[in-house]
């Protein structure tokens, strides 16, 4: 995972609003800048107001060609629409069909808003989409565009979103193994850790450690969000010992916490030796 | 370490040309423990240097108590960055004279990670050497601020809230407090961090759980 999503500044004009406000800015269709902002708000807010999906689906059908003299390019809206949508949760779940063609996009970026959306939302349908999109492997799907540092398909958001929806096919998982030896080191950050997630094999997880200890920062800040994401208990030494910000470790270890399938924070709950032991760290991070 | 040692390692910091340099020569300085060393580590959390910084506060809390005049006399005029790290710093020393500077910061920083080891902060000042008046006093300064974290948006800082609150409940036991009522803000409040509904990160609500069961407070 890209790492810093958590801390990505506000965009646009980041005066506080309403929901109210918000739900009125998406619609102003002549104003790209304000419906972008407003999207993201109501994401961000996880807005419940029974308008916002639908004002969402709207927007997210608001894609046009590019044109960078224009300020905020139509289709940044869309892209923060897909976001947004996959902050929603269930009421959400009806736009994904419109995620789905969204998946099937032209444009690079869009196709990695909707991957991310649909693998938030567990959308099951979105598997053999995603599936067929990664299936040239690394060699084609994970070839560079020449001229862009991009891959043909936006890679990293493909494979996460396989592992969140969490479909453990043998046909799933073969087309995502080429890609943990794919050059980039992010690229394999993400197989792994939709394998971890699909499989709970060790040796992907042994992997996403032991790019804990790469030499360049934003790899290891990566395969720290990656072990959070898998909930990979046996990561807990590594990741407090890893050089990187006490605020990402402590982003991944609230994933160790909160692993999936764990039944965790419900009222009563208290936490068994394992957790505690994970909490201790936190503890010592803040 | 004698005083020309220590100035030797302050000048290898003012003379570093290269970002690892200066991690090194703070490294270096900062494993002195010297109270000489504090100003030069002061001056290094302003350098925008993310290691040297974080060598630099482990370096100020190691000498503790004689560096606290030094961060709050210099910290002022810094920027944004600097004032950051100096909290933590105040935060792991526990000098009482830091604690308006962490109830600022709790209440009013734009960092999240300023805002977590404020709180953290909070609730380890060493307030058993205050007098009990002044103790019972800054005791309910910290209680009140941490109190009011427990609204914070981001739930690191509310998670630091519920590490502070614990930390902080031996200073506000009944004996010490003159009556059982800051005891109960401060089970209240670990009470509402475990039960709100409204709570996004199950992690938070665990986390106090475990404070109150370590307090010995029923709930559930």
């Amino acid at each position: 995972m890209a790492a810093g999503a958590a801390d990505q500044p506000i965009p646009g004009n980041g005066d506080p609003i309403s929901e109210e406000e918000a739900l009125r800015r998406i619609r102003l269709t002549d104003d790209p800048s304000a419906q972008y902002y407003a999207a993201w708000w109501l994401g961000r807010n996880r807005s419940s107001h029974p308008e916002a999906v639908p004002l969402l689906q709207e927007a997210l059908r608001q894609r046009r060609p590019r044109d960078p003299g224009a300020g905020v390019e139509e289709n940044a809206v869309a892209r923060n629409a897909a976001r947004a949508l996959g902050k929603l949760g269930v009421p959400a779940r009806a736009a994904i069909p419109d995620l789905l063609a969204t998946l099937e996009d032209d444009d690079h970026g869009l196709r990695e808003a909707a991957a991310h959306a649909l693998g938030d939302l567990q959308a099951v349908d979105a598997v053999e989409p995603l599936r067929r999109r990664l299936a040239s492997g690394p060699a084609v799907a994970g070839a560079q565009q020449p001229g862009t540092p991009r891959l043909q398909e936006p890679c990293e958001a493909l494979l996460e979103a396989l592992g969140q929806i969490g479909v453990a096919e043998p046909a799933v998982l073969a087309v995502i193994e080429p890609f943990v030896v794919h050059e980039r080191p992010l690229i394999r950050s993400a197989a792994c850790r939709a394998l971890l997630q699909l499989t709970a094999e060790p040796r992907w997880g042994d992997q996403l450690v032991a790019l804990l200890q790469h030499q360049q920062l934003h790899v290891r800040r990566a395969a720290l969000m990656d072990l959070g994401a898998a909930g990979w208990r046996e990561a807990l030494e590594p990741i407090a010992a890893t050089l990187a910000e006490n605020s990402l470790k402590l982003i991944a270890l609230r994933g160790l916490v909160e692993q999936p399938g764990r039944e965790s924070g419900s009222a009563g709950a208290v936490p068994d030796a394992a957790t505690v032991a994970v909490l201790d760290v936190m503890d010592a991070l803040l | 370490m004698n005083e020309p040692d220590v100035n030797a390692l302050v000048e290898g910091v003012q003379r570093a040309d290269s970002a690892v340099g200066l991690l090194l020569a703070t490294q270096a300085l900062a494993a002195s423990a010297h109270p000489q060393a504090a100003p030069c580590l002061v001056e290094v959390l302003g350098f925008n240097n993310p290691g040297a910084a974080v060598a630099a506060v482990d370096g100020l809390i190691a000498i503790g108590e004689p560096a606290v005049d030094t961060i709050l006399t210099l910290i002022d005029g810094y920027n944004y960055g600097a004032r950051a790290w100096a909290v933590r710093a105040l935060a792991g020393i526990g000098d009482v004279r830091g604690l308006e500077v962490l109830e600022d910061a709790l209440g009013k920083d734009i960092g999240p990670s300023v805002r977590r080891a404020a709180a953290r902060g909070l609730g380890q000042l060493r307030l058993e050497v205050l007098e009990p008046q002044p103790r019972r006093d800054a005791a309910e300064r910290c209680l009140q601020a941490l109190l009011d974290g427990c609204r914070d948006g981001e739930w690191v800082v509310r998670y630091a809230v519920a590490v502070g609150l614990e930390l902080l409940a031996p200073a506000v036991h009944p004996h010490l407090a003159e009556g059982p009522e800051p005891q109960q803000r401060l089970h209240q409040a670990l009470l509402g961090l475990h039960l709100n509904p409204a709570e996004e990160a199950p992690v938070v609500s665990l986390r106090a759980a475990l404070a109150l069961q370590r307090l010995g407070v029923r709930h559930g």
